[in-house]
Parts: C-alpha cells; structure tokens; sequence
C-alpha cells in the first residue's frame, strides 16, 4: 500500500502551522483550546460527578436493606433515583465517554494537532458545569421525581424543579451536539495523510458512529426537553392528555434520543475495547473491517429501535412487531464484535495488565447484559419483565459493566500517555477485582427478583416481600455488594492523583501498542506532532514494522511489550 | 495574499478560480468550515423534524382536526395570506441566490443590491407573520389546543430563524462594505446563502403540512 492516496495535507495546510502554546493559568488549564486539556477537563469533572450520583445510588440500596424503606421518606427516595439515573447518564457518561476519552485520544490516532473547531470544544465543555448547577438547584425547589426519563403527566406534577430539569438537559443536549458535529469533521477532514478509511484505528470508528449518533439524535430529545418545558411553564398541551395531547408522544421522542444514547455510551467503550485487546494479547484484531463496519450498522440500526422501550405503554400491536425484530437484528452487529474479540485473544500472548483485566471482564458482563436485552426484546417476556428490576438488573450489565468498565480500562491504558506516568499496577488490579465483584454481587440477583417481580423504583418492597420472603436477603446482599464498587471509585481517584506525581515514568510507548499517539512523547506536545505523520498501513500488524513516516521521534519499528515496564509475564496458547 | 487575488482574477472569469490552485491553507480550511456548517443544518434539520414529527402525531391521533376547543370548531388557517407570504420567503431565496452570483462575478454593487432586497424581503415576511399570528390568535392560543401548541412553535420556531437570517445577512452586509471578503474568500457569503435556502425549505414543508394539507 502506498503513502498518500487520499489527502494532500502533508506539504501544505491550515493545520501545517504549530501554534505556540497559550501563555497564563486562564488560557492555559481553564479556558483551554487544547483538546487535550479539554479531555483532561471532562475527565475530572466527570469523575467528581461519578462520585456523586454514585452517592446517591449507595442510598437507593440503603433504603432498600428494609422492605418498609430503611432511611428516607418515599418522595426522597424518588428524587434520589430519579438524580442519580440523571447524572449517571447525562453528567457522568456522556462527558466521560465522548469528552474526555474521544476528545483526548481521537486527535492523537489521526495524526491530528487538535480537533476542527477547538473553540466549539471549549464552549462544548463549560456548558456542562452550568448545566449540572441548574440540575443540582432542582433541589432547592423539591426535587425532580419522575425517574430519569422525566415522563409526563407524573413529572408534570414537579413544578419548577421539573422545568429546571428540562433546562439542564437541554443544555447537555446542545453541549453534546456540538461535540459530535465537531469530531464528525475532525474525522471526516483532519487525518493525517495516508489514513484512508478503512486505515483508521477502531477507537476512531467508533467515535465516528459514535459524533454521528450525538449530532442528529441529541437534537430530538432537545425537541422533547423544550415541549415538556412550554408544558411546565406555560400549560402547552403537547403531552396532556385531558386536551387532545399524548403522553406516548414525550415517549417517543424521548427514546428516539435515549436509545441511541445507549449506543453513545458504549460504542466508545467497544473502541477502547478494540484498542486494548489487540495490545495486550500481541496478535492483530480479528476481522478489523466486521468491527468497524458493525459499528456503524449499530449506529444506523440504532436509530430504527427506540419503541421497544414502551411495549407496555400503549404502542399499536402492528408496531411492536418490526421494532422486537430489529432489536433482535442489533445483537447481530453486537455478536459479530464479540467474537471478533475473543478471536482477537484467542491463542494469543496474553499480557494481564491492569487495562487488560478491565477488558475481559468487560467481555464478560457486557456480554450478560447484551443478552438479557435479547429477551427484554421480546414483547411477551418484555410485557412480564418491564417495571421490574429485572430491567435495572440488564441496563446496569450494559451501562456499568459495559461502558463504565469499557471507560475504565481506558484509565489506566492511556493514563501513560497523558501525564507520563504509569497508575500504580497494583492498585489499578485491586481496584478491578473489586469493581467486578462488587459489581455482580449487586445486580446479578436483581435478575431473579425481577423475573419474581420485585418492581423498580419503589420505595417499599413489603408487598412483594411479604410473599417472596427471600427478597430481603438478597437486598441486603446486594447492598453489601455495592459498597465494594464505591471503595474501587475510591481508590481510583487516589490511584489517578498519586500516580500524575509519583507513578513510575512511562516513557513514549509503555505498552508496546501501535497506533499513532504512541509514536509521540508522554504527555504529547501541546501541538501534538511536530511533523504530520504518513500512514501507510492499519496499525494492528504485529509482526510487521510499523506503518508510519515522518515520526517526529526514532521509535522502535516493532514496539515490544510491557514486560520490562510492569513485570507482568505473559500467559496464552502463544506465550 | 487577499489583494493579489482579487486583481489577478478580476472579471468574469473569477467564478473559474479552484481555491486549492489560489491559497491551500485557505481552502482546507474553508473545506472543514462547510462540512461543519451542513452538518449544523443537518442538526437544525432534525430539530424541526421532530416537532414536525410530533404535529403529526397530534394531528392523526386527534378525533377531529381542526380541534373542538369548548364546543366550538376551530377554523382552518388563512391558505391565502400565508400563500401571498410564502412568495415574499421564497422570492428573498431567488434575490439572495443572485446576490451571491454577483459577489462570484465580482459585481460588488448589484450583489449589495440584490443582498439589500433579500432583508427587505426577509423583514417583510416577519411582518407578514406577525399579522397572521394577530389574525390567527383571535381563535387559537398556543396553549389552549394541541393546534396551537404545533403551530405555533413550529412557525415561531421557524420565524425565529427568519430573525437570525436577517440579522446575520445585515451583518454580512456591513462586512461586506468594510472589505472582510474578497473575490476568491467569502465563506461567510456561502454559509449564509446556505442558511437562507435552508429557511426557505423547512417553510415549504411547513406550508404544506400547515396550509394546504
């Protein structure tokens, strides 16, 4: 393959000019144009909001160790549900996944100096903080109730607290349009030369499918956001009933967003995934094509299934049939990435580092959740299962143990490159093996008290306790189990702080991974690549020298493992 | 550079001139600025696409349409003055499209004719919306119907980027005079002239769905 076949950006261009770097503490680390520092932005206050409607979880599950309600009166615990849904989603996952992992890495795999429109980026992320302000106020007026989908008529009943949140998710809703619409461009038009399409590292089709998602589906929940606000403050019948308007309708156009959302969420997790693997099993990713290109039939798929979300809701029969077969139709795309991974480590060189634990037992609980969504699906079973925990049990598989831990294998994989120093393996591991337990030990009995039909979201159980008298047992159980997954959050925060001081120093390539922000110093230069980058191959070729040219530094041309760096021996059918 | 490139294309011929051949660093950086305004007019697209959605919606699964608000048949709205209306938008679309024509071919005057005419026209719409609304109004409120409540976010949704476009092709007029734009670099001409046809379009779907449906 030859260099240079689709752009000619190597001699001449905007983007052939470095910048010097900005000069005082404002412009430098607050108002930043640095995608890198933007990244870095999001990371923390991500982390910070994790914390926090984490917090706000640990008292659903408290509430909860008695079947009358352990701690707090039943309207509390609507609002703590309905926040720490809010945040998790739209504080927490979003920024976490598209801002700080697609903004940080993105750039750097293309051969980018920094994203399209870096001013767009700063003003994507500072919208957030004002967003999360006006949500947390709610608050201060009652409190927001109706669970994190926010359905008319009952969120109708929140008043001014309902309003505010509106607001507050519109203004993510606009924060997030406008990241997508900036790395769909950066892709699209800002790679170096040389990286044709199907050169691309998987971690940027991903974040393709991922900008494409953010850009056109967000604006529809805006729609959603700002007839149910004309409807709180001024009584603009869109979704009451009683004068011609549809509850469903706020459904539909809630979900026409929040589906994909879900796609938001975990597409970049199964790029970190795709990234990951390869590097630590030594071998090249299987079917490199199936797994970029099912991202995108996720994506478009993804448009054309959000109804299955209201089975039981008062969708026409005729519809839930085409929308139970297409869901069923996206554990296709989902299945082919699956064992395109398990391929990828099959007979491999298996290096377990820290990032490499967090992937296979992403591979494991995603999976789970993958195929509890299958029977979810189903209308029948959907009809037995919806309002169940059965329902909290499988989003968590997929959210939590799916994108939460896809991000946290990212932590640790590219910590290295952005501060130039390795987390501490140790704790990093510990911090894993407590994640993972913690997270099972909570959600896997909410299958079977689910499927017993223990419902969701209610603040007292003893109904259902009293002819299931087991519940309590495994509620308990499940609480202990949570509090293992808050200490993990917790030693990561400490592991992330200490190790930016202290870590060991990791030097350009730590891990003897390929692709293109691996050729540079750690942390990059503020303009990234001193001289663009030629590609001349997919960077997932173990055995062959490295595809690039014009390296700003003499890197090793077979980038050799970790060994040296952590001390970890391999293990596999290749070691 | 500006300079040297409006007098070595001066003329006719100044339509013919490739950017890549004039300046590349500009004309990357154009490139990414087009992609990045279509894409935001492809957002802005679903943003009405989803309230057009919803009005659907209402509109099928009401018992009657025109809605019965207290026992009493809302009217139809007025097909004709909105017709009348919809001429003076999509008249502002042509003398917009000539304006940018002009600029091509280096006519500063008649593009500043043509780019006066297409505000006038842009302004005379607004009113003419404004005298709708006040007609209109009289029977139906945006909050007492679901009639309402689609009309008029949909139309004021779309008037309110009939405000913007006047007030960002008077800003392109004013730059115009000060000399921002040359012969071969006018993105901001282009990105306006797009998000005026856009207008344009999103009012031939709501006329339709609203008028003559």
């Amino acid at each position: 393959m030859e260099a240079g076949t689709t752009t000619s950006h190597a001699d001449h261009g905007a983007h052939d000019h470095i910048h010097p770097p900005p000069e005082g503490f404002i412009r430098k680390y607050v108002f930043s144009l640095d995608h890198k520092v933007i990244a870095f932005q999001y990371f923390t206050m991500g982390l910070i909001f994790m914390m926090v409607a984490g917090s706000f979880g640990e008292l659903i599950r408290l509430q909860l160790t008695s079947p009358t309600g352990a701690i707090m009166s039943h309207a509390t615990y609507n609002t703590m549900f309905t926040m720490h849904g809010t945040a998790m989603v739209w504080l927490v996952l979003i920024p976490l996944v598209t801002g700080a992992a697609g903004n940080f890495i993105m750039p750097l795999q293309i051969g980018a100096r920094d994203v399209a429109f870096p001013w767009l980026n700063m003003l994507s992320f500072w919208i957030l903080p004002v967003a999360a302000i006006v949500l947390f106020s709610t608050f201060l007026f009652g409190g927001a109730h109706a669970g994190w989908t926010e359905y008319p008529p009952v969120s109708l009943a929140d008043g001014t607290a309902g309003a505010l949140w509106c607001v507050a998710i519109f203004l993510v809703g606009i924060s997030s349009t406008m990241t997508g619409l900036n790395f769909l461009v950066t892709i699209v038009k800002m790679r170096a030369p040389g990286m044709t399409w199907t050169r691309m590292p998987l971690f940027v089709w991903a974040t393709f499918a991922t900008a494409l998602m953010n850009m056109i589906a967000t604006v529809a929940l805006s729609d959603a956001l700002a007839a149910l606000f004309f409807e709180h403050v001024w009584n603009v019948p869109f979704f009451d009933a009683t004068r011609g308007g549809s509850a469903v309708l706020y459904q539909h156009m809630f979900w026409f967003y929040s589906h994909p959302a879900v796609y938001i969420f975990i597409l970049p997790a199964f790029g970190v995934i795709s990234e990951v693997l390869p590097t630590f099993s030594r071998k090249p990713i299987f079917g490199y094509k199936l797994i970029a290109f099912s991202s995108m039939a996720i994506a478009i798929l993804g448009f054309a299934v959000w109804a299955h979300h209201m089975f039981p809701g008062g969708l026409a029969p005729w519809l839930q049939l085409p929308f139970m077969i297409l869901t069923f139709a996206i554990g296709i795309p989902t299945g082919i990435k699956i064992f395109s991974w398990l391929a990828t480590i099959w007979g491999g060189r298996l290096y377990l580092t820290s990032p490499m634990l967090y992937a296979m037992g992403f591979l494991i609980t995603f999976t789970f959740g993958g195929i509890t969504g299958v029977f979810l699906a189903s209308v029948p079973a959907d009809l037995h299962e919806h309002g169940t925990v059965y329902v909290v049990a499988h989003f968590h598989y997929v959210v939590a143990g799916g994108a939460v831990l896809g991000f946290l294998a990212a932590i640790p994989y590219w910590f290295p490159k952005a501060t130039g120093r390795l987390m501490d393996e140790r704790l990093s591991k510990i911090g894993f093996w407590l994640f993972f337990i913690g997270f099972n030990g909570t959600f896997f009995p909410m299958h079977w008290l689910g499927l017993e039909g223990m419902p969701r979201r209610y603040a007292s159980y003893a109904a259902f306790a009293a002819t299931n008298p087991d519940a309590v047992f495994w509620n308990r159980f499940e609480t202990a189990f949570s509090f293992l997954m808050v200490a993990s959050v917790g030693l990561l925060a400490f592991n992330v702080i200490w190790s930016v001081r202290h870590g060991k120093l990791a030097g350009i390539n730590p891990w003897g991974a390929r692709t293109l922000e691996w050729m540079i110093s750690s942390p990059p230069p503020y303009y990234n690549f001193k001289k663009i980058p030629i590609v001349l191959d997919r960077p997932y070729d173990f055995d062959k020298p490295l595809p690039y040219r014009n390296l700003d530094n003499d890197v090793d041309p077979y980038p050799s493992p970790i060994a040296a760096v952590t001390g970890v021996k391999p293990v596999g059918a290749g070691a | 550079m500006a300079a040297t490139t409006v007098a070595q294309f001066d003329g006719h011929d100044a339509v013919a001139v490739r950017y890549h051949d004039v300046d590349p660093v500009y004309a990357e950086t154009r490139d990414i600025r087009l992609l990045g305004f279509v894409l935001f007019l492809v957002s802005d697209c679903v943003f009405f696409g989803a309230f057009i959605f919803a009005y659907l919606y209402l509109r099928v699964s009401a018992p009657t349409w025109p809605p019965v608000l207290n026992g009493h048949q809302l009217p139809w709205f007025d097909t004709a003055f909105a017709a009348l209306n919809s001429v003076v938008l999509f008249g502002s679309g042509v003398t917009m499209h000539f304006a940018l024509e002009n600029w091509k071919h280096l006519n500063r005057r008649k593009f500043t004719s043509w780019l006066i005419a297409t505000i006038v026209l842009g302004i005379g719409f607004l009113l003419g919306q404004a005298h709708e609304y006040s007609l209109v109004l009289k029977d139906v409120s945006w909050w007492g119907t679901t009639m309402g409540a689609s009309f008029f976010t949909l139309t004021g949704l779309h008037g309110f980027h009939v405000f913007v476009g006047v007030i960002y092709l008077t800003t392109l007029l004013i730059q115009t005079n000060r000399g921002v734009y040359t012969g071969s670099k006018y993105f901001g001409l282009t990105a306006g002239t797009l998000y005026w046809h856009f207008v344009d379009v999103i009012w031939v779907a709501l006329f339709f769905l609203f008028y003559l449906w």
